[in-house]
């Protein structure tokens, strides 16, 4: 697995330095994830050790944001003043955009079958 | 026996909030299965309230548990990077519906972002809340990192991507009902374009199909978000 483990940290080196070198926003593990897509779109194939880093970085991917989430004991100001703002834009927002996406893609699929 | 030097090495180490954190995250996996994966009992929500309790009860600084954890947080980037594999698994998805994902990857991402932000615009929300609101669709780890990029309060991020992940788990089913949605590739793609990983964890219930476009979804609609919300937001302020 040290190979897999090796190669995922290798891209995201990869991607930070490119981040930095060229002063890019875009945040260096999503260049770094990119990179890695575009290798494997490449090399037509994945590796049993890339899988076996993948697997067990993604199985417990909910635990590695703990930390960052945390920090939500810093933020209890903003919640409770801006509670039902922040409520009726998750709730409202989430679902209509779940209808929205859904029935656009419904759309767009049966109008291509159509045309077949 | 000397308490006091036992007492000082518990409240020193950083083994003590790793230990709370890996811990109360194993036994959130334990009462997630148990209850068979019922979607308000994430691992993730046990370990958070069982955490935070500890933190406020023994009167802990977040910095203090955050320096603790901080080995954690380091493997989100490599995460990120580790999402390129199932994207490119089901890449190949992508060709049999290339110009309704493309539209909707486009439209409703942006339709989503658009609607979410509106209404706290519109109910006099600050300018951090909203920031930090435009991440809520995309994949936690992609959304820490490109909150922290935008200038948004990450810790809200997160909590607003696990909520949303959270809605759209248990309304979907009956959304995509209502609104009378035929093929399981558009149910699957919206769920993983609008709630992540937690809509994909839905979504395989519903078919192998829906897994697979939730999957595409959720990938390509956390890279676009990443590289075009950041220049997006630089072009407004």
């Amino acid at each position: 697995m040290l190979k897999g483990i090796i190669t995922l940290l290798s891209f995201q080196f990869l991607g930070e330095c490119i981040a930095k070198l060229f002063s890019l926003l875009v945040p260096g593990p999503v260049i770094g994830m990119v990179l890695l897509l575009l290798f494997l779109m490449i090399k037509k194939s994945s590796f049993a050790s890339l899988d076996n880093a993948v697997s067990i970085h993604l199985r417990y991917l909910p635990l590695l944001f703990i930390p960052a989430a945390m920090g939500i004991i810093t933020q209890v100001d903003i919640i409770s003043k801006e509670f039902w703002a922040i409520l009726v834009s998750l709730v409202i927002g989430t679902i209509v955009a779940l209808m929205f996406s859904a029935k656009l893609m419904d759309i767009l699929t049966i109008r291509q079958e159509r045309k077949k | 026996m000397n308490i006091d030097a036992l007492i000082e090495y518990i409240s020193s180490t950083p083994l003590t909030w790793l230990l709370l954190t890996l811990g109360s995250f194993k036994i959130g996996i334990i009462v997630y299965e148990k209850f068979n994966k019922q979607t308000l009992l994430q691992p993730i929500i046990i370990s958070y309230l069982f955490i935070i309790s500890i933190i406020v009860f023994t009167d802990t600084s977040y910095a203090e548990y955050f320096k603790g954890v901080e080995i954690i947080h380091f493997f989100l980037g490599p995460a990120t990077v580790a999402l390129a594999l199932p994207l490119y698994k089901n890449l190949k998805y992508i060709k049999s519906l290339f110009v309704p994902i493309l539209v909707t990857l486009v439209v409703a991402g942006v339709f989503s972002i658009l609607i979410a932000v509106g209404l706290l615009w519109v109910l006099g929300a600050e300018l951090p809340t909203i920031l930090s609101m435009t991440t809520k669709s995309i994949t936690a780890p992609i959304a820490i990192i490109t909150s922290e990029q935008i200038g948004a309060i990450p810790s809200l991020a997160v909590g607003f991507v696990i909520i949303t992940g959270i809605i759209g788990a248990l309304f979907g089913t009956a959304l995509f009902k209502f609104m009378n949605i035929k093929h399981d590739t558009s149910k699957g793609f919206a769920l993983g374009l609008i709630s992540h990983g937690i809509g994909t964890a839905r979504a395989i219930e519903i078919s192998e199909k829906a897994a697979a476009f939730s999957a595409l979804a959720m990938g390509i609609g956390g890279i676009l978000t990443a590289v075009f919300l950041p220049l997006i937001i630089q072009f407004i302020f």
